[in-house]
C-alpha cells in the first residue's frame, strides 16, 4: 500500500470489492504475488481481493493476467502511468 | 405459372396463401398428412413471384423446426410451419416458449387421428390440444378452423393478422381430410399486410436493447407478465371471436361442428328441413377464442337442443355445454378412427333427439 | 469502491478496463466458475470487433440462462437444447447479425444434442461456446453425457457407471468429424496449476480470448465456429475453487484434450 518514498507506483489495479466473490483466481495468477484477500468481509459475505503494488515478488507490471481471469469483473480495471 | 381460380388440395392452398400473405420463412419437417405444405413451399421457392419468401429450411425433427420458427419470428419476420398429431405435440414446447414471450408465428395442424401415431384419416382428437394450450404453463393459441379449400387459402393471411396484432401464436387447425381435398377455388385477394414490430430482437442500433425472454424468477415480475398475457387473452375473447350460421335464426335444433364435419352438418340440415325438422348449423371458426356469444345468443332466443358433431370422444362439446350455460340440451355425436360420419346417420339421431 | 494508492487514478491509463457489451451487473455465477470468465472474454471480442448492436445472444439453460443480463446485446431465450436451431432461424432470416449462444454441457450434449449436431453439419453461419464442467449445474450436480466414468453425482452416487450408462461423450470430437463446420477447438480456460511452483497459469484465458475472437471472425465469414471451453463446478463436484481447477486439469483434459481440431478457414494462421 502507497508508495516507496521517491517513486512512483508504474500502475494500479482498480477491484471492485463489491462484486468480488474472493474465489482468490487473481491471486493464484499473479506473478508478483500483488494481490491477497481481505481478512474484512465485503456486503456480499466474501473475502474480497486487494492490491499491493510491492508485491512479495516485485511490483506490479500491469500484466493485465488478473483481469483475464476473473469470473466477476471484480478486477474492474488495469492501469498503466502515462508516458 | 398460378392463375387466379384453380382446382387445388386444401395442403396445397394453405401454402399458397401463406405465400400471397407474404410469408417470409417456412421451417419444414414432412408428415402425412401434411406433407404438400413444405412441398409446394419448396417447388414455389425462388418464384419471382414470391420475393417475400425468403427461406424455406427442413429441419431435422418437429422440435428443431418450431424452434427455427421462435428464432426467425423473434426479428419479427413472419413465419409458419406445419406439422400432424405426432408433430404437433413435438411443437408444444416451442409454442408455450413463443406465448410467453409473445411472439408472432403460424403452426399448421392437419389434424389426423390418433393417439400415438393413430393412422392417416381425419379426426378432431387435437382440439383440447391446440384450444386449451397443449403445453406448459397458462396460455391460450388463437386457433383457426378452415372448412374448405377456399378457407385454407385465406386463413394464413388471417393468422398472420391475428398473430402480429396480438403478439402470440395461432394455429390453424385443419384435418386430414380438408388437407387432401381438392376444390374449385377463386384465390382469394390477399392484402399483404406489413406489421410493426417494435419489439423484435434485431441488434440493438442505437436503441435500448430488446430482451426476448420467459424466464422471471422474481414472482412479482412473473405475475405481472402473467396477468399481462392474461388481459391479453380477454381482449382476444371479446374482439375475434368468429363463427358462421346456417339456418340457425328460426331453427329449433342446432348442430354444432367445424372443419370437414360442417361440411356433412350442413348437408343434415337441408336434410333435416326437408323432412321438417328446423334444424340449423352452427360453424364456430375461431375455435379459440370460441364464439360464446352467438352461441349463447341462440340458446338465449330458445333454441333447446344443441347436437355437438365431432371426430374425437368429446372435445368441443364441453364448450358448447359451457357456452349455453345449461339453457338447452347439449348431445353429441362422434366417430372415430379415420371414419367420417354418414350425414344420413347425423339426420337419424338429431330426428330422434328433436322428437 | 476504488482502491486507489496514493495517486490519483487519472494519471494512468487504462490498459484494461470496462467493457461496453458487459451490463456490469454482478453475476449469479459461483465463486469461480468459467462462465464469469466467458463473459468476459464474450465482451471484448464483441467491443474489439466493434459489433455490439448487431448482436443478438441467445440464452440457453442452465446456468448460462441469465446470461443477457450480464451481455449487452438483444437476446432470445431458447428453450433447453434449442439454442442452434433459434440461432439458425435468427440468422436465416438477418444474415446481417452476429448470432450467438453459451450452452452448458447439459445443454449442448445431452437434450440439445441434434439441434447441436445439425446446425453444425448444415454449417449454419452461427457461434457456439460451449461451457463443459461434465455436470449439470444449474439443476444441482446430476450427471450429464460428459462426466467421467466413476465421478459421483447426484445421479450417479455410487460414480458413473460405465456399463450402464456408456463412457463421456465428446462433442468436440463428433463435430470435427462433421463436414459442415469450419472452426472446432477445445480450450482449457481454468487457471492451471504448475507443478512445482504455487503459481497457476493464466494461459487458458489468453488462449480462450484468442478463440472467442477466433470464432466470431469465422462466422462473420460464413462458418460455423464452436470452441469448447473445459471449465469446472467447485460447488458440484464438492471441491474448492482451487482443487476444481486442478481436477480439471489432471482429469478433464485427459478426457477431452484440448486443441484445434477444424479450421476450414486457417483462421488460427491468420
Amino acid at each position: 500500500m502507497g508508495q516507496t518514498a521517491g517513486l512512483v507506483q508504474k500502475s494500479m489495479v482498480i477491484i471492485d470489492s463489491e462484486v468480488c466473490k474472493g474465489c482468490s483466481l487473481c491471486v493464484v495468477s499473479c506473478p508478483q504475488k500483488n494481490l491477497k484477500l481481505m481478512a474484512s468481509m465485503n456486503r456480499i459475505g466474501y473475502h474480497p481481493v486487494e492490491f499491493h503494488y510491492h508485491g512479495e515478488k516485485g511490483d506490479c507490471t500491469a500484466c493485465g493476467l488478473c483481469y483475464w481471469v476473473c469470473p466477476d469483473f471484480a478486477i474492474a480495471e488495469v492501469r498503466r502511468l502515462k508516458q | 405459372m398460378r392463375t387466379e381460380k384453380q382446382f387445388v388440395k386444401g395442403n396445397e392452398a394453405l401454402a399458397l396463401g401463406a405465400l400471397k400473405a407474404g410469408m417470409n420463412a417456412y421451417f419444414a419437417y414432412p408428415i402425412t398428412p401434411s406433407s404438400e405444405i413444405p412441398e409446394t413451399l419448396a417447388t414455389e421457392f425462388k418464384s419471382p413471384e414470391y420475393p417475400e419468401f425468403k427461406i424455406f429450411l427442413q429441419a431435422a425433427s418437429e422440435l428443431e423446426a418450431i424452434n427455427m420458427v421462435i428464432g426467425a419470428a423473434s426479428t419479427g419476420a413472419k413465419v409458419m410451419t406445419a406439422t400432424s398429431g405426432p408433430g404437433f405435440s413435438l411443437k408444444q414446447e416451442g409454442i408455450s416458449y413463443g406465448a410467453a414471450m409473445e411472439i408472432p408465428f403460424l403452426v399448421v395442424d392437419v389434424n389426423r387421428a390418433g393417439p400415438g401415431l393413430g393412422n392417416l384419416g381425419p379426426e378432431q382428437s387435437d382440439y383440447f390440444q391446440a384450444t386449451k394450450g397443449g403445453g406448459h404453463g397458462g396460455y391460450k393459441n388463437i386457433v383457426l378452423a378452415p372448412n374448405s379449400v377456399q378457407e385454407m387459402a385465406a386463413f394464413p393471411a388471417l393468422g398472420f393478422s391475428l398473430a402480429f396484432k396480438h403478439r402470440c401464436p395461432v394455429v390453424i387447425l385443419a384435418d386430414a381430410f380438408l388437407g387432401q381435398l381438392k376444390e374449385d377455388i377463386t384465390f382469394p385477394k390477399i392484402a399483404q399486410e406489413k406489421f410493426e414490430t417494435p419489439w423484435a430482437a434485431t441488434g440493438a442500433r442505437g436503441a435500448e436493447r430488446h430482451l426476448i425472454v420467459s424466464l422471471h424468477l422474481d414472482f412479482a415480475d412473473q405475475s405481472k407478465h402473467a396477468e399481462h398475457l392474461m388481459s391479453k387473452y380477454e381482449e382476444v375473447g371479446m374482439t375475434e371471436q368468429r363463427s358462421e350460421g346456417y339456418l340457425t335464426s328460426d331453427a329449433d335444433v342446432v348442430l354444432v361442428a367445424y372443419g370437414v364435419v360442417s361440411r356433412l352438418c350442413r348437408r343434415a340440415v337441408n336434410e333435416l328441413r326437408a323432412k321438417g325438422v328446423r334444424a340449423g348449423l352452427f360453424r364456430p371458426v375461431t375455435l379459440s377464442p370460441f364464439p360464446i356469444k352467438e352461441l349463447k345468443s341462440l340458446a338465449d332466443r330458445g333454441v333447446r337442443k344443441f347436437v355437438v358433431v365431432e371426430l374425437n370422444m368429446g372435445q368441443m362439446v364441453f364448450d358448447v355445454k359451457l357456452a349455453v350455460e345449461g339453457k338447452g340440451s347439449v348431445d353429441f355425436i362422434h366417430k372415430l378412427g379415420g371414419f367420417l360420419p354418414a350425414s344420413s346417420d347425423i339426420v337419424s339421431r338429431v330426428e330422434m333427439i328433436s322428437r | 469502491m476504488t482502491t486507489l494508492q496514493g495517486q490519483a487514478a487519472s494519471e494512468y491509463e487504462v490498459k484494461l478496463g470496462r467493457l461496453p457489451t458487459l451490463t456490469g451487473k454482478p453475476t449469479h455465477y459461483c465463486a469461480g466458475c468459467e462462465h464469469g470468465v466467458l463473459t468476459r472474454l464474450v465482451a471484448n471480442a464483441i467491443d474489439e470487433l466493434g459489433v455490439r448492436e448487431k448482436t443478438v445472444l441467445v440464452d440457453s439453460v442452465g446456468c448460462s440462462v441469465f446470461a443477457h443480463d450480464y451481455i449487452n446485446t438483444d437476446a432470445v431465450q431458447s428453450p433447453h437444447g434449442r439454442a442452434p436451431a433459434v440461432m439458425t432461424g435468427i440468422k436465416r432470416v438477418r444474415p446481417d447479425l452476429l448470432v450467438f449462444a453459451v450452452q452448458g454441457d447439459g445443454d449442448a450434449v445431452s437434450i440439445g444434442l441434434l439441434e447441436l449436431v445439425y446446425a453444425a453439419s448444415r454449417g449454419e453461419p452461427i457461434t457456439v461456446f460451449l461451457v463443459n464442467n461434465a455436470i449439470y449445474g444449474m439443476t444441482g450436480g446430476q450427471m450429464a453425457p460428459t462426466t467421467p466414468t466413476g465421478m459421483v453425482t447426484t445421479t450417479t452416487p455410487r460414480g458413473r457407471d460405465l456399463i450402464d450408462t456408456g463412457p463421456p461423450l465428446d462433442a468436440t470430437k463428433l463435430l470435427a468429424g462433421l463436414e459442415g463446420p469450419s472452426y472446432v477447438k477445445r480450450v482449457f480456460l481454468p487457471v492451471a496449476p504448475m507443478g512445482t511452483t504455487d503459481l497457476y497459469s493464466a494461459r487458458g484465458s489468453l488462449e480462450g480470448a484468442k478463440s472467442v475472437l477466433n470464432a466470431f471472425k469465422v462466422q462473420l465469414r460464413g462458418g460455423f465456429s464452436f470452441v469448447e471451453f473445459i471449465s469446472t463446478c467447485s460447488v458440484n463436484w464438492k471441491m474448492s475453487v482451487l482443487e476444481s481447477k486442478r481436477y480439471s486439469s489432471e482429469v478433464l483434459t485427459k478426457i477431452f484434450p484440448p486443441g484445434l481440431y477444424k479450421d476450414k478457414m486457417g483462421i488460427e494462421t491468420k
